[in-house]
């Protein structure tokens, strides 16, 4: 996963938030970031991940989008708690959905076509931006995803080995044990159209 | 006791650098594991000892560094002072035999303060307190380019450059910032920092920053950071509308709707610089003189590789070794063989690794010697990696 990760924000191109109000470039995220970015993937026939959620006669629910995956820091939970309403779109809690069946585990809402995903192994860049006043800010990279965009590629005809070894094989004193993962494997984007990285800062720094 | 031991070896002749007059090139050594105990012999000056000369090298991980005057010292070495006398001396703590590990992004070097940028079309000079250790192909990231509130060079803050040339107190990248909307930073602003981006090449060819662009019957495109682009790869442009040149984008595409416009690469100029088959004489000219006031949400000018020609997959001709060639970055000059192999054509080189440096700092006492040697110099190196250290 982290390699993938690495990858994307390697490899992949990026757009920076504009729709919060912290002063930063990037800016935190607005809930215009989700609607351009979703956007920008429709125009370039990006297919979503996930199919709608229609409404349902349920107090405090709403209907979600057919959405694209986004692929978040859990440090930024509490940014997207804080987005209001704006030009019909908002922010809908995983919990707010009129039914959670097909909910991920790690799945903390949605925005307009975007459902968030969070992590706390998502990249961010410590104390990477600094205002005028020398205010420090973490740089967030927020990977917004179709369904076409990436693909790994297992090389040499084998997937991936877990490789377990018990103390008695791996040293002659049976006092270790050997545990790991092999494979062999690339990289690639297979729809660079697809796929966009929202950098972002965050909204207050929580101490997290 | 030889469960997780490792242990390496190896030589290479010495580049760059004059005995007791100038530093060599840094040598970086990839290995299959992170070494806690490094030597050098350097045979030549072994054989033939001459003043200034460091015949031995020692490095080792569990011995905290030593501090002198403020300074921290962890590579010991043989020096030969006042002719061909052999005496002890140090290196300063990533300036001698020192280790890294590049398998995860997002590992920066200390933040530095900028002292100063001056208005100039590119490079941009900024200038730094001397002894930034800094070197031409390292990659730089600004933050809080701001001389006020309002002013100053915010708009390259959080660009990643690879610096083009370095003096002891500044270095130079590829911006011009000769604009109206740049203000000059003097006076070391409390906000303005440079930082090095330790591992930026971890996934190549990287998404990467455009800085220019020059129109014509083809279009040559420089960029901030080494390009790592081979001759055929296929690109495409993301280039928002302040920047000019939005022609060049991908989508939409007004001929063959839905059909992403790519180019592809037909020459490299230098390692930031390089021609696309892109017949751009019509279109708008590039454009980086961005308000300060348009700052936050700003989007870089971005190109990045596309297509079934990556890098990954080009790997003939070029210096072979023991298994296989692999691919050489970056693409034009001082190329450096990664440690894995050739990737499928069409995916991405992984260039994660680890090992050892030897750095190009002076000795503590005799600064005119190098643990890395002089030019031709015939270097051993051996790396452990050990069982069992106490403490």
């Amino acid at each position: 996963m982290l390699i993938l990760r690495d990858y994307i924000i390697s490899a992949a191109s990026d757009i920076n938030a504009g729709g919060g109000g912290n002063g930063f470039n990037p800016t935190n995220l607005g809930l215009t970031d989700f609607s351009l970015v979703a956007t920008t993937l429709d125009t370039n026939n990006a297919y979503k991940f996930m199919s709608g959620i229609e409404g349902m006669d349920r107090f405090g629910t709403g209907p979600v989008r057919s959405a694209y995956f986004m692929l978040s820091s859990t440090e930024l939970q509490s940014d997207f708690d804080q987005l209001g309403a704006s030009g019909g779109i908002s922010f809908i809690s995983q919990w707010n959905y009129p039914t959670n069946a097909s909910a991920l585990p790690s799945e903390y809402g949605s925005v307009a076509n975007i459902r968030i995903l969070t992590s706390s192994e998502a990249p961010v860049a410590r104390n990477a931006v600094a205002n005028a006043l020398g205010v420090l800010n973490d740089l967030y990279y927020n990977t917004v995803l179709g369904k076409q965009a990436i693909t790994h590629i297992n090389q040499d005809g084998y997937s991936m080995n877990l490789i377990y070894r018990d103390p008695y094989y791996s040293g002659m004193l049976a006092q270790n044990a050997t545990l790991a993962v092999k494979f062999a494997q690339a990289q690639a984007i297979t729809q660079d159209t697809a796929i966009r990285n929202v950098l972002s800062t965050r909204l207050s720094n929580l101490g997290v | 006791m030889t469960e997780y031991s490792r242990m390496a070896k190896g030589n290479y002749v010495v580049s760059g650098g004059t005995l007791g007059v100038s530093a060599p090139n840094v040598k970086v050594i990839n290995l299959p594991f992170k070494p806690d105990f490094v030597e050098l012999i350097n045979y030549t000056q072994a054989a033939t000892p001459a003043n200034h000369g460091i015949p031995f090298a020692w490095w080792d991980a569990s011995v905290p560094p030593l501090l002198i005057s403020g300074v921290n010292y962890d590579t010991v070495v043989d020096v030969n002072t006042s002719g061909t006398a052999n005496n002890t001396d140090m290196v300063k703590v990533g300036g001698g035999i020192s280790v890294f590990s590049g398998g995860l992004s997002q590992q920066f070097g200390p933040a530095i303060q900028v002292v100063s940028i001056a208005k100039s079309t590119s490079p941009t000079i900024i200038t730094l307190a001397a002894g930034h250790g800094l070197s031409v192909g390292d990659t730089i990231v600004l933050r809080g380019l701001f001389q006020s509130s309002t002013t100053g060079m915010p708009q390259i803050n959080g660009i990643p450059f690879t610096i083009t040339a370095v003096t002891a107190t500044t270095v130079s990248i590829n911006w011009d910032s000769s604009g109206s909307n740049y203000t000059a930073l003097t006076g070391s602003p409390v906000s303005a920092f440079l930082y090095k981006v330790l591992f930026p090449f971890l996934y190549l060819p990287e998404d990467n920053v455009i800085s220019a662009i020059t129109l014509g019957n083809s279009t040559t495109i420089q960029t901030t950071m080494y390009h790592n682009f081979e001759i055929g790869q296929e690109v495409a442009f993301r280039i928002p509308n302040a920047w000019g040149t939005v022609q060049l984008n991908s989508l939409p595409n007004v001929i063959i709707p839905g059909s992403p416009v790519y180019g592809y690469v037909t020459s490299i100029t230098d390692n930031w610089t390089f021609v696309v088959n892109i017949n751009s004489s019509a279109f708008t000219a590039y454009t980086d003189n961005i308000a300060v006031a348009s700052v936050p949400g700003l989007t870089f000018p971005q190109v990045l590789s596309v297509g079934d020609v990556n890098s990954g997959g080009n790997v003939s001709g070029l210096t072979s070794t023991t298994l296989y060639p692999p691919p050489q970055f970056p693409t034009s000059t001082n190329r450096v063989g990664t440690i894995n192999g050739p990737a499928i054509r069409g995916a991405f080189v992984n260039n994660t690794s680890q090992g050892f440096i030897i750095g190009n700092a002076a000795s503590r006492v005799d600064a005119s010697s190098w643990v890395g040697g002089s030019n031709g110099d015939v270097m051993e190196w051996r790396a452990y990696y050990h069982d069992l250290s106490i403490p």
